[in-house]
């Protein structure tokens, strides 16, 4: 795992979660989570979920692009 | 149970059946025996992967609308010991025995079972001390960790995380917290996003998105329960649109003519005394954090927004709990069949009001996009009038895309049937188009998000002053509880046959 599978932050972004383990303790698989995206990823998942070079493109996130914010919250300042 | 229980569960007129079953399911688990024992609730035989396993497996058993099985998932790999139901609710067989049928049951008759259940305002609700709450069997109160405690797993292949999808979140109005009725209770799509944090999507109109406003606009706390692996019940009735001031568990019990055991969480809330697992959450106050995209009801992928964040509180859940979660996506899947009925009575309910000619209201297909209502056709063009009244009742107004309206001797539900009225009595002129109505935001095919046309096609028949083409005297075979009653004799006897083969 060196980036984010969606907006391609670097691995320092990347923060372990939980690390799946069998029955007798050997690991399975790691569940990553992107700061900079929100994104949510298993490293045993399917290359079309987790390679960003193999994901559709309409599922990568754009850090410059502004997204819809559901329901503003009221400006303080 | 006593004798006032009893009395009021009476008032619901259910069959002894139905009154029965009722009894026996206090909870998820009661729900899944109870399915076993009917071949309707396997549990998978062999290991599987978070992904894709689990998403394959649900899709497979999902393409059986009636008779599709629940499926129970206790060897997924990196998770032992962890238990996952899906598809609870996946087949109208699973609806008809919770509500007291027997397997061979039509939506039809499901449709009409979920009519006469409605009038009962008698809440059968009682109170347990949370020292003697099933769900307060495990307390934790630090050191969260959501990807560890649930089996968590993508839903969809480009969904922005490991969604939680069937939850019931109970929350309360934060300017009166103390109110019982103005507690909500609803099911609102919620992505972890991290260890002991999580989004949650409402949008301004819901319960919960006018709650979130008013806690952050006035500064107040909001505190939420979010319940997973309940009572079979609450997700079938607790998204079935009420006033604010109902309380949904009252609903629900009164729907299902069977008392429901309600107890305090940590964070006081009311929530379920038999559910397998308890989040509780407090709102991060103007915290907005990138959610979606996620595969919904429409089957499309709603896309990336910025939505409100919880942080975890407490956690409390039952020993061995099950985790249940759902399959949404491109249909049809167990969130067609869960609220698909629930959609369609209360439009029928509305209906009804105005014109008594209304037979039956099919708005099984994604919440209603499309509904097909029968009607009694009165004079020319009277179908037509109906439809307009119904993109007006509450449902309509946002999801009744395409209407296609069918006599009376129609059935709604047997799209056969609706096809040979669509091929025999509908003209390419008899159709109408109502353009730049409302329309839901995930909706594909809306002009601009909410907002786009809608379309009424009169499948009814010709009536004066129309003129007929040749040869139109309609064939009337026999119909009616006699010849229903055929029908299930000879799945029966089918039944029969192949029970001897195997
Ligand atoms: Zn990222």
């Amino acid at each position: 795992m060196n980036s984010c599978p969606r907006c391609q932050s670097e691995q320092s972004a990347c923060r372990v979660e939980h690390e799946g383990r069998d029955a007798q303790g050997e690991l399975v698989w790691t569940v990553y989570y992107c700061t900079a995206c929100s994104f949510t990823w298993r490293d045993s998942e399917p290359e079309e979920s987790i390679v960003y070079a193999k994901r559709d493109a309409f599922s990568r996130v754009d850090l410059n692009k502004q997204y819809p914010v559901v329901m503003p919250p009221p400006n303080r300042d | 149970m006593g004798t006032n229980q009893t009395a009021a569960i009476k008032d619901v007129s259910l069959s002894d059946n139905a009154l029965k079953v009722a009894q026996r399911i206090g909870s998820l688990r009661d729900f899944l025996d109870f399915l076993a024992e009917h071949g309707q609730c396997i549990t998978w035989p062999e290991a599987v992967l978070p992904e894709p396993d689990i998403r394959d497996i649900a899709v497979a058993a999902g393409r059986d609308a009636m008779n599709g099985p629940a499926l129970l998932f206790d060897d997924i790999k990196g998770y032992p010991g962890k238990r996952l139901a899906l598809g609870v609710h996946g087949s109208f067989t699973n609806l008809a025995l919770l509500l007291g049928h027997p397997k061979g049951t039509t939506i039809k008759e499901l449709f009409y079972d979920i009519i006469s259940r409605w009038g009962s305002d008698k809440p059968l609700l009682e109170r347990v001390p949370m020292d003697q709450a099933p769900i307060h069997e495990n307390r934790i109160d630090s050191n969260f960790n959501l990807y560890d405690l649930l089996p968590l797993y993508r839903i969809n292949e480009y969904d922005g995380g490991f969604y939680i999808g069937k939850a019931n979140v109970v929350s309360r109005d934060p300017h009166d917290p103390d109110n019982f009725g103005k507690q909500n209770v609803g099911i609102y799509r919620i992505q972890p996003q991290g260890k002991d944090i999580f989004t949650l999507l409402s949008v301004p109109a819901h319960d919960m998105g006018r709650m979130i406003i008013a806690a952050e606009k006035d500064d107040k706390p909001l505190k939420i329960a979010v319940m997973l692996g309940n009572h079979p019940a609450m997700a079938m009735f607790a998204a079935t649109p009420i006033g604010y001031d109902e309380s949904e568990f009252a609903y629900a019990s009164q729907m299902m003519g069977s008392p429901l055991r309600l107890t305090d969480s940590g964070n006081g809330m009311d929530i379920l005394a038999d559910s397998e697992i308890v989040i509780e959450a407090e709102l991060i106050h103007g915290s907005r954090q990138y959610e979606g995209p996620f595969g919904e009801f429409p089957g499309s992928y709603s896309g990336v927004r910025m939505a409100p964040q919880f942080k975890v509180t407490g956690i409390s859940h039952r020993d061995n709990p099950i985790f249940e979660n759902i399959y949404i996506g491109k249909g049809w899947t167990e969130h067609d069949t869960l609220i698909g009925l629930n959609t369609s009575a209360p439009i029928y309910a509305k209906l009804k009001e105005d014109f008594p000619e209304v037979e039956a209201v099919n708005a099984l297909y994604q919440h209603g996009l499309t509904g097909i209502i029968s009607v009694k056709n009165r004079f020319s063009g009277f179908a037509k009038s109906v439809a307009m009244r119904a993109l007006g009742t509450p449902h309509g107004l946002m999801y009744l895309k395409n209407l296609i309206m069918v006599d009376d001797d129609v059935d709604p539900f047997d799209l056969n049937q609706v096809m040979w009225a669509l091929s025999t009595r509908t003209r390419a002129d008899d159709i109408i188009v109502v353009p730049n109505m409302p329309m839901i935001i995930i909706d594909p095919a809306a002009e601009v998000p909410g907002k786009g046309h809608r379309l009424i096609i009169d499948a009814t028949s010709f009536m004066p002053p129309d003129k007929v083409g040749a040869d139109a005297q309609i064939v009337s075979p026999p119909g009616g509880p006699k010849i229903d009653a055929l029908a299930k004799v000879i799945q029966a006897l089918q039944q029969e046959q192949q029970g001897g083969q195997s």
